[in-house]
Formats: structure tokens, C-alpha cells, sequence
């Protein structure tokens, strides 16, 4: 970094820390102290909350998954009966003549497992809801947890009257991980693409952004 | 269809789960499982795997950082390393494609979605 650089940098981080005891300085003027420690006190039992909600969502996803799983099997073995016995019909000489509603009726069983198997399916997929909430609520998680201690700091220094004039130190540069890209970086589910172009909305829009790259 | 042993690489293990069913409905029931690119590259380095099928937003190392550290090693860098991820942003679409990714899924997917790009990336590879 050259020497202008950073003497812009100390006067930007000059500039910051004087509006920063302002600020203090305000809110103990305005009386916003106790409403800050309350809100403070009352970002843990937010942060708790969401935690609950994505274990008992995860509770739930297992539940059906274990479910779905039972299902499917009671499905394959009844597939697999269904099988043993067209095989039977057709093996015994006329008996599908003698008795086509039975033929039919295997038949239909067998059609109405596949059906009932594919339903069972998308049932399992569904419970994908639970990583794509769950990140969501990571990330407000981390954020509450962030702002709660960026606004117990501000309660700290508010309540001693900091008087010291020195610049806050600027804070260290993370080191970027192998890849580039730290998890902080990641924007996890798009909650609301409306008026975004930055984003793609379903599988075919990866393909064709894809595809357009030569990839 | 080629017998090949899946690792599945996500934080959360409804998904992996639900990744490992449908492997197993699509005819690939040998899979493994690892919660993040740490654990991931452990069992990658010290075990046999045909396929990696990768979320991106984990803890520890994320699958733009595991993806990163297969290509980078002679011994893992053959292998196809499918995204499936709720990670949407063009950019990081690119990124992966760029980074040596075989595939790019976005959450929430179908089974012929994983169907589909599964059997793009073995035409790719010959088998």
C-alpha cells in the first residue's frame, strides 16, 4: 500500500471514529441506552427461536424421510408380488382366458405401485425444503449474532464515554481460503428474485447460462 | 450404466439423504457421505471414489474450496465433481464451470434433473 493510501486510510478511519462517538453520545443524550440493552437482551431469544425452528423442520424432513423410506419398500414388495403372479398367470396354460379380471387386476397393481412409488418420490424431494430454509436461517442467525455484538460493543463504549482520540484500527482482512470464496461470500437460497439479473431462477436458465459460455 | 462409488458432499444431511435415495433409485446405491469439503477431502484422499456430487454452501471448506483442492491434487483431479447447490447467482455458476466443475444443479432439483446431467457428464467421460 503506497503512502497516500494509507493516509487516506487513516483519515477515512479517523472520520469513522468520530462519528462513532457521536453517535455514542447521542443515544446516551436521547436515552436510547436502555432501549438498545433491550434490544441486546432480546436477540439471543430470536436467535434461539430460529434455532428451533430449524431443528423441529429437520425433525420433521427425518420423520417423513423414514416414512417414505418404509413406504417405499412396502411398495417394491408388493411390485415384486404383483410380478411373481403375471409371471404365474402366464405360465399356466389359459388361466389368463379363464380368469382375465385377474390378469387386469395384477396388472393395475402393478401400474398403481409405479405411480404410488413416483408419488413417494417427490414426497422425499419435497423435504429439500429443509436445507433451503435451514440456510436461510443460518445466515439471519449469524446476522443477529453479528449485530449483537456490534450493538453490545456500542453499549459498552456508550455507557465508559469513550474520550480516547484515537482512530479505531481498521479491521484485519480475513485471509481468503483456498478457492477464493469464504462461506460469508455465499448468498445462499435467493429469497426473492424479483427485478434480478444477477440471478437464475430454475435449472434450464443454469443450462442455458451455461451452455452460452461453451461449457 | 457404470458401477461407481458416489461420495455425497453437504451439510445438511436431509439433502444428503435425499441425494443418496435417488442415486439409489437411478441404480448407483454405493455411496458415502461427508458433512463438509474437510471431511470430504479426507475420505477422498484416503478412500475410492468414482463421482463426487457436491453442495457449495457448507462450514469448514465450501465446494468451491473442495472443488478447487480436487483439481489441484493428481490424484483426485480426474474425478467429476457434480454442484448441486441453492447457490444461484450467475457468477458463481461461472466460477464452478471455471473452477472444473462436471455439472451445475440448483436447489430445489427433480430426480430427471440428476438424472439428466448424471448421464451428460458419464457421455462426457466415455462411459
Amino acid at each position: 500500500m503506497d503512502q497516500h493510501t494509507h493516509e487516506h486510510q487513516t483519515e477515512m478511519f479517523q472520520r469513522l471514529g468520530r462519528i462513532t462517538r457521536q453517535l455514542h453520545d447521542a443515544l446516551n443524550e436521547l436515552g436510547y441506552t436502555p432501549v438498545l440493552k433491550g434490544a441486546v437482551d432480546e436477540l439471543p431469544d430470536a436467535r434461539s427461536r430460529l434455532q428451533y425452528i430449524a431443528r423441529l423442520t429437520g425433525d420433521a424432513a427425518e420423520k417423513v424421510l423414514n416414512r417414505v423410506d418404509e413406504a417405499k419398500a412396502e411398495q417394491d414388495a408388493v411390485r415384486q408380488h404383483s410380478q411373481q403372479l403375471l409371471d404365474t398367470i402366464g405360465a399356466v396354460p389359459g388361466l389368463k382366458w379363464a380368469m382375465p379380471e385377474l390378469l387386469e387386476w395384477t396388472q393395475k397393481i402393478q401400474h398403481s405401485t409405479e405411480r404410488t412409488d413416483a408419488h413417494l418420490t417427490e414426497i422425499m424431494l419435497a423435504q429439500d425444503f429443509h436445507d433451503l430454509t435451514g440456510q436461510v436461517i443460518k445466515k439471519v442467525v449469524t446476522l443477529a449474532a453479528a449485530i449483537e455484538e456490534q450493538l453490545l460493543q456500542l453499549l459498552l463504549e456508550s455507557a465508559a464515554h469513550a474520550q480516547s482520540e484515537a482512530a479505531p484500527q481498521p479491521a484485519a482482512l480475513a485471509a481468503s481460503a483456498p478457492g477464493g470464496v469464504r462461506r460469508e461470500q455465499l448468498a445462499g437460497p435467493v429469497v426473492d428474485p424479483e427485478g434480478r439479473s444477477d440471478v437464475v431462477t430454475d435449472q434450464s436458465q443454469v443450462d442455458d447460462l451455461l451452455a452460452s459460455l461453451g461449457f | 450404466m457404470p458401477e461407481l462409488r458416489f461420495l455425497i458432499v453437504d451439510d445438511f444431511s436431509t439433502m444428503r439423504r435425499i441425494v443418496r435415495n435417488l442415486l439409489k433409485e437411478i441404480g448407483h446405491a454405493d455411496a458415502d457421505e461427508a458433512e463438509d469439503g474437510v471431511v470430504a477431502l479426507h475420505k477422498l484422499r484416503n478412500g475410492k471414489f468414482d463421482f463426487v456430487v457436491s453442495d457449495i454452501n457448507m462450514p469448514n471448506m465450501n465446494g468451491f474450496e473442495l472443488l478447487t483442492q480436487i483439481k489441484a491434487d493428481d490424484k483426485l483431479k480426474h474425478l467429476p465433481v457434480l454442484m448441486v447447490t441453492a447457490e444461484a447467482r450467475k457468477e458463481d455458476i461461472i466460477a464452478a464451470a471455471q473452477g472444473g466443475a462436471a455439472g451445475y444443479i440448483v436447489k430445489p432439483f427433480t430426480k430427471a434433473t440428476l438424472e439428466e446431467k448424471l448421464a451428460n457428464i458419464f457421455k462426457k467421460m466415455g462411459w
